[in-house]
């Protein structure tokens, strides 16, 4: 348990790093971030192999909760497995090259890859947190968060009603029990555009602040054909759909959703880290992406709009961004 | 050259306002240059030994002052670009005036430093302040002549090398052929030619194709001191890679690759950042390389790639405390290193104003500090200790009790003499050894 708590204060602490090398003076140096990032991935196999049931508990009876969370194929309950797994390359394929603004979310892989993982993970957290049992690091994570709210708010501007959303989204993306969602084993390519999951993240509906979905913002050029706006990732939840896919509503009450989104963000930003690991995690480049030529423009076209800010970073940056943004 | 000689302070000097960010000696250590985080260059020349006071040995004054970069702002990227001076690299000294190279994150610039103690007097077309005389009323002609006038240390820049960097240059290394020279970046090295500044050949390039498969950057980067063929890369996975440029236009596929097993039992989160090398330099002899991680020292023998031949500890009781030291961003700190003029004894800096001489004769290794109080005029500097556990004795610090805020990062040793440069923050401290 103590492994966890400090591999979520370490995720804490970097993504921290992460966010404030985006705004440091001199553009964002990716010696650093690369060296972040390792730490991250380190961090996030332990908090993810720690088999610490506590975190994993839906809260009451200990059940997993929200039942239909499960995809078929899905690992029960268990935490790592799916979690360290590469997510696939299709997710990651969505994010943004074009885009001008960091902030768009393009965590398209977290839903999916936050299917996979007992969504129970995601709902779990809050309410076993909220149990005190982790207080600290709940405390820790939201003083982190909370850091990164106004300056995520600010970024807010350009992003309009796409940025930002981290909790939302984070929330949002608890495994619906839509069947795109989580289908490809972690690892596989995503070889067939996924229609958008129509899975509303919860905070389609606690909108407010914060648009919620953390869609992998529509593919762009990359256009991954198939989902309502063009959102890329199975799974991953369109940017403007939360609006329309109020399908699965979170299981919880809404009043769950703060704490919830605070804590369950953990988890799932640690799959968001995920997917934008997959670099170091696989040793041969993955294949049968489908955007993949959208993908190739990538680097180049990244590297313009960002020096120093090259894919693993900006990867980073992105659902981060959505993370921070949403604040 | 006995590390446990004793050394006095000679120059304490005081930069107005920045960070020193690179300090180094030119080839006859006449000169020491000084670079900081505002773009500035200082350098200090050493004062000729006078005949009256032969026991006291030239001291430092400083020399010549110039902008070298400014902040810039890249457009196209809406990036900001520092004007901190990363490295600075002296020319051998070919002429009566003296060139250095100093690059910040994208540009680098010869500089050439020249003195002038002499001015044309005596213009027929120009008046003493210089404005145009009215060729009507000009009756004779003269010839100008040359009159002596107070010394003035001129800095120009001869050469600008720009755009060829996507990443930040974090190293500039001058060949042997003094022809060319090379600046890496994180992830490509191109090499320069003096004379051309509108492009340069790039010999290593290191960026996967999908950037999301990037494992490594390149964090230093230096010509072997005699081959001019030779160079070396390290990494921030610990590795160095010594490149033969004879071999293939890139050198994509090293000659040598060093790189030492990790040890099992130390990893931790941090494994990864703290064998990350921060500085890699040639021995003077070429037969060696020295590098510097997080923790500790490495010597090499270029002719044994699985191992260094020796290891060692600058502070090796930080280890329990990586994960403050990540949290504080400290981990992180590029520390250098440096040889002797005869390779026996090696330097770096630590933390709360100390640095570690290590006598690879020997193996004896004293820590030292920098800092105002310890460094009067004349003043023999103390050996310290940092106490790591148990009773704490009177002179020895705690490692709690040390300040994380004062590191030495940059240091310099003279190429014949037993004299160091030494940075701490915003001071610039020379020490000699003490004579008799």
């Amino acid at each position: 348990m103590e492994f966890k708590l400090e591999a979520h204060r370490i995720v804490s602490i970097s993504l921290g790093k992460i966010y404030n090398s985006r705004v440091q003076r001199g553009g964002i140096k990716l010696h650093k971030n690369l060296l972040v990032s390792l730490v991250l991935r380190s961090a996030r196999q332990v908090y993810l192999s720690d088999p610490c049931p506590g975190l994993y508990l839906a809260g009451p009876a200990g059940i997993p909760a929200p039942p239909p969370q499960q995809q078929p194929g899905e690992p029960a309950a268990g935490p790592p497995a799916g979690w360290g797994e590469p997510p696939p390359p299709a997710a990651r394929a969505s994010w943004p090259d074009t885009e001008p603004q960091p902030e768009r979310p393009s965590v398209s892989h977290a839903p999916r890859v936050g299917d996979e993982v007992p969504v129970t993970t995601v709902t779990g957290v809050g309410d076993v947190l909220q149990g005190g049992e982790a207080d600290a690091t709940e405390a820790a994570w939201s003083r982190v968060e909370r850091s990164r709210q106004a300056a995520a708010r600010e970024a807010e501007g350009p992003a309009g009603g796409w940025g930002v959303f981290p909790e939302g989204s984070l929330a949002a993306r608890r495994p619906c029990g839509c069947p795109l969602g989580g289908e490809d084993p972690p690892g596989t390519p995503a070889t067939t555009p996924r229609t958008a999951c129509c899975c509303a993240p919860r905070p389609a509906e606690d909108e407010p602040p914060a648009p919620p979905a953390v869609c992998p913002r529509k593919r762009g050029a990359a256009g991954v054909g198939g989902g309502p706006a063009g959102c890329p990732a199975p799974g991953s939840t369109p940017l403007k759909k939360p609006r329309r896919n109020l399908e699965q509503p979170p299981s919880g009450g809404e009043d769950d959703d703060a704490e919830e989104m605070e804590t369950g963000n953990v988890a799932n930003l640690i799959s968001i880290f995920g997917s934008s690991f997959s670099g170091l995690l696989r040793k041969s480049p993955g294949g049968g992406r489908e955007e993949e030529e959208g993908e190739e423009s990538g680097p180049e076209a990244a590297e313009p709009g960002q020096i120093c800010c090259d894919k693993p970073v900006l990867r980073d940056m992105n659902p981060w961004s959505t993370a921070i943004v949403a604040f | 050259l006995k590390c446990t000689e004793k050394y006095i302070c000679c120059l304490s000097f005081q930069s107005k306002s920045d960070i020193i960010s690179t300090v180094e000696f030119n080839h006859t250590g006449e000169l020491l240059a000084t670079g900081d985080k505002g773009g500035r260059v200082v350098i200090f020349q050493r004062e000729q030994e006078s005949k009256n006071q032969v026991h006291r040995r030239g001291e430092y004054n400083v020399y010549s002052t110039f902008q070298s970069h400014e902040p810039e702002f890249d457009y196209l990227k809406s990036l900001e670009i520092e004007e901190k001076i990363n490295k600075i690299r002296w020319l051998p000294q070919q002429n009566a005036a003296y060139f250095l190279l100093s690059t910040n994150d994208k540009t680098v610039k010869l500089w050439k430093v020249s003195e002038r103690d002499k001015r044309p007097e005596g213009y027929n077309l120009k008046d003493e302040e210089g404005r145009l005389r009215d060729p009507a009323t000009i009756t004779t002609l003269r010839v100008p002549v040359l009159r002596p006038m107070d010394l003035m240390v001129e800095a120009t820049p001869r050469r600008v090398f720009a755009n060829a960097h996507t990443y930040h240059i974090n190293s500039i290394s001058v060949n042997s052929d003094y022809e060319t020279y090379m600046s890496a970046d994180d992830l490509r090295i191109n090499l320069w030619n003096f004379e051309i500044t509108n492009q340069s050949f790039n010999i290593v390039d290191i960026k996967p194709a999908n950037m999301e498969e990037l494992t490594e950057v390149i964090t230093a980067a230096e010509f072997h001191p005699h081959h001019c063929n030779t160079f070396v890369y390290s990494s921030s996975k610990g590795t160095i890679r010594l490149c033969d440029m004879r071999a293939s236009a890139l050198c994509d596929r090293h000659t040598k690759f060093f790189e030492e097993p990790e040890d099992p039992s130390n990893r931790s989160f941090f494994s990864e950042i703290i064998s990350s090398i921060s500085d890699v330099k040639f021995s003077h002899s070429g037969r060696y390389i020295m590098t510097r991680d997080y923790l500790t020292v490495k010597v090499w023998d270029l002719n044994m790639e699985n191992r260094p031949i020796e290891t060692y500890q600058v502070h090796d009781y930080l280890r329990s405390k990586l994960c403050s030291l990540y949290e504080n961003d400290c981990i992180f700190d590029k520390f250098e290193c440096v040889w002797n003029g005869s390779d026996s004894v090696i330097m770096t800096g630590s933390y709360n104003n100390f640095f570690r001489m290590f006598d690879r004769n020997t193996k004896r290794d004293v820590t030292l500090e920098a800092s105002r109080e310890n460094s009067k005029p004349r003043a023999i500097l103390k050996p310290r200790k940092v106490c790591v556990g148990g009773k704490r004795r009177k002179d020895e610090i705690s490692v709690d009790s040390l300040d994380f805020s004062k590191k030495i990062l940059h240091t310099a040793w003279h190429p014949s003499e037993n004299i160091i440069a030494v940075a701490a923050t915003n001071n610039l401290y020379i020490f000699q050894d003490k004579v008799n």
